[in-house]
């Protein structure tokens, strides 16, 4: 896969009419793991049970070229955290033809995809999730695909078949499936269609909404319901050894996920941003009680154990944060999330909430802004009561020091 | 007596329509100098220079102008390079470099960042505002016509616009712009090119708050038609060629 990237990125920047455009990134992280939580309950019983990212540096880098109908884009990684073996990376996140024929836009190969039109919680993101609330941008990856897409002055229609060959064992969206999106213009309006047709998950509708409602604020909303949907589940209900997680991708019926979001922009360059959505594919408020027993019914079997049996209660309680793969932890979130654009300098404050256990997540950041190169610094604070899901979150706190170069 | 004054009625309202109608000519003499043709690219190049006269920050800009109030505006500094902003009239609408997905924004956030640049070197004087003729000035050795523009649409930049352009070719000379809030924000002047017949920079003081010295300066204008769907806003996810 790679040697093609770099092959396809040899080839288009060679071409006369090619453009070569990327970003090199020095990266320094401090985190702190959090004392509360399964993964912290396994490495206090036995240390390295689950290892976790440490303090240390991380150099990327980011090309994108294109020349005529063909797209290619490369990432690559290095990294130096405390606690895990130096790691390089290099991912395709995209290569694609593209053209038009008849009035149609067309494109085939990795490509990224991604619609809806909430910040902090995209639930019609149906083709490829981008990263939310991401610390530092990152270069998204996109998937196989063929895309036909229509436009008029205000209408579009995008069908998108992604992932062709049939796949098995995808989970997660990451199936053979058919997706259409409609757009209508309607003045200070945006509307939105979505229709999903999946190999494994069948049918979905979403539709989203966009509103521009005066000079200053903008409001918007998004909908999706699923006949089915997958999920992270633990299948045994009660505190007992096993020889293999419990925790499975299920996929249920029924599910719904619903977002409102507002913001405002003052002339002072202020903005503050409000969003709350209802995410039915979580875990319920009963089913975290259930993980909390099972947690609690798991250290209790440990303190019972000879210390050479210890490791295996250890890999139990390790498997228990599996229950934080879902789309949201809890089912009811707010985010706010209040910035400043002050000439080169953007300071920007964000908290995410979940009421239904006051569990909080706060990251304060600042970024500085010149020709080609940028730094950023900030800090996430993962915390709230000790029962809270996102105090039991392996990290308590990660601090950060990036400088970009842009070419 | 009634006689008298529906005669001196009917010449007043003769004289405000012609007046109007010399105002409307007088702007787009004056947006001649800075846009040229109805469909056309425009590269531009944004400097903006600190108290010391250093250059803080550089940016560029295509931006392809359409009538009907139709802009899209492509950043291409390499720390902006892939962010794109659409204006459809009032509507507004921005794609971040390395997204897919163009996002819907206010006319607020437009100003934010370096994209109201662009907003300022394609709208238009005679169809974004409506003017008044207050008088004949100086401006240095020349004489020149002094007028005051309200804006048309709430969502241009400035709400309203003191202009002096030249008396014999209505060239713009310079112009102090205001915020919905009546604030001066900005004290603009304008360099013509060597034949006199284009703007080939305009120079923005900062009034608000930094004192900083903008230069905008175009660096190449050539008529060009683009396919209607480029102004569709989900069009933003696809890249546009500039060949």
């Amino acid at each position: 896969m790679i040697p093609s990237a770099l092959l396809a990125l040899a080839l288009l920047t060679g071409s006369a009419r090619a453009e070569l455009t990327g970003q090199l990134r020095g990266q320094w992280q401090e985190r702190s793991a959090a004392a509360l939580g399964p993964l912290a309950a396994a490495n206090a019983l036995q240390a390295g049970t689950a290892p976790q990212a440490g303090s240390g540096a991380l150099l990327d880098a980011e090309l994108r070229a294109s020349a005529g109908p063909l797209t290619a884009a490369l990432s690559l990684q290095h990294s130096r955290l405390d606690g895990l073996p130096p790691r390089s990376t290099a991912a395709l996140q995209e290569l694609y033809l593209s053209g038009e024929a008849l009035g149609w836009q067309f494109s085939a190969g990795r490509k990224l995809v991604a619609w809806d039109v909430g910040y902090a919680f995209r639930p019609n993101d149906v083709v490829a999730q981008e990263e939310r609330r991401t610390l530092l941008s990152n270069m998204p990856r996109g998937r196989p695909l063929l895309q036909a897409e229509y436009f008029s002055a205000e209408t579009a229609w995008s069908l998108v078949w992604v992932n062709p060959e049939p796949r098995q064992q995808a989970h997660f969206g990451d199936e053979q499936a058919l997706a259409l999106r409609v757009y209508q213009r309607r003045g200070a309006l945006d509307l939105h269609g979505f229709a999903r047709l999946g190999e494994h998950t069948h049918e979905s509708l979403g539709a989203a909404a966009a509103w521009v409602a005066s000079d200053s604020i903008e409001l918007h909303a998004s909908w999706r319901y699923a006949r089915r949907n997958e999920v992270w589940r633990n299948r045994n209900g009660t505190a007992a050894l096993l020889p293999a997680s419990p925790w499975q991708v299920e996929a249920l019926g029924r599910r719904q996920q619903a977002l409102l979001g507002a913001s405002w922009t003052g002339e002072n360059r202020l903005s503050l941003m409000a969003e709350a959505w209802w995410d039915g594919n979580a875990l319920s408020a009963a089913q975290w009680r259930d993980w909390a027993n099972l947690n609690g019914g798991l250290r209790a079997i440990a303190s019972q154990l000879p210390a050479p049996l210890q490791g295996a209660a250890a890999g139990n309680l390790a498997w228990q944060a599996q229950a934080f793969g879902n789309s949201s932890l809890r089912r009811r979130n707010v985010f706010v999330r209040l910035a400043w654009d002050h000439e080169a300098w953007q300071p920007a404050l964000d908290l995410l909430y979940t009421p239904e256990d006051g569990g909080r997540i706060v990251t304060a950041s600042l970024a500085w802004t010149g020709n080609r190169w940028r730094i950023d610094a900030g800090l996430r604070s993962w915390g709230g009561p000790a029962a809270s899901v996102i105090a039991q979150l392996p990290q308590r706190r990660l601090a950060y020091l990036a400088s970009s170069w842009s070419f | 007596m009634k006689i008298k004054t529906i005669v001196l009625l009917t010449l007043a309202l003769g004289l405000g329509t012609a007046q109007a109608a010399d105002v409307a000519a007088l702007l787009r003499d004056a947006d001649r100098y800075r846009a040229g043709a109805d469909q056309q690219q425009i590269d531009t190049q944004v400097e903006v220079l600190n108290a010391d006269g250093s250059i803080e920050k550089e940016r560029r800009y295509t931006v392809l102008s359409q009538p009907g109030h139709r802009s899209l505006v492509l950043m291409q500094s390499p720390a902006e390079k892939g962010q794109k902003v659409l204006m459809l009239g009032d509507d507004f609408w921005l794609l971040m470099p390395g997204s897919q997905r163009p996002m819907r924004i206010t006319p607020t956030q437009k100003l934010l960042g370096d994209a109201s640049t662009g907003d300022i070197a394609t709208l238009s004087w005679a169809e974004d505002y409506e003017g008044e003729l207050l008088g004949e000035e100086r401006c240095g050795e020349a004489a020149c016509l002094h007028l005051s523009l309200k804006a048309r649409r709430k969502s241009v930049s400035y709400q309203r616009i003191e202009l002096w352009v030249g008396k014999q070719r209505h060239e713009p000379l310079r112009a102090e712009l205001y915020v919905q809030s009546e604030k001066l924000a900005k004290q603009a002047s304008f360099v013509l090119d060597k034949a006199q017949s284009m703007v080939l920079e305009m120079a923005l003081q900062d009034a608000l708050s930094n004192k900083k010295l903008t230069h905008v300066r175009y660096l190449a204008r050539k008529p060009r038609q683009v396919p209607e769907a480029w102004f569709n806003p989900m069009f933003l996810a696809r890249s546009p060629s500039l060949e």
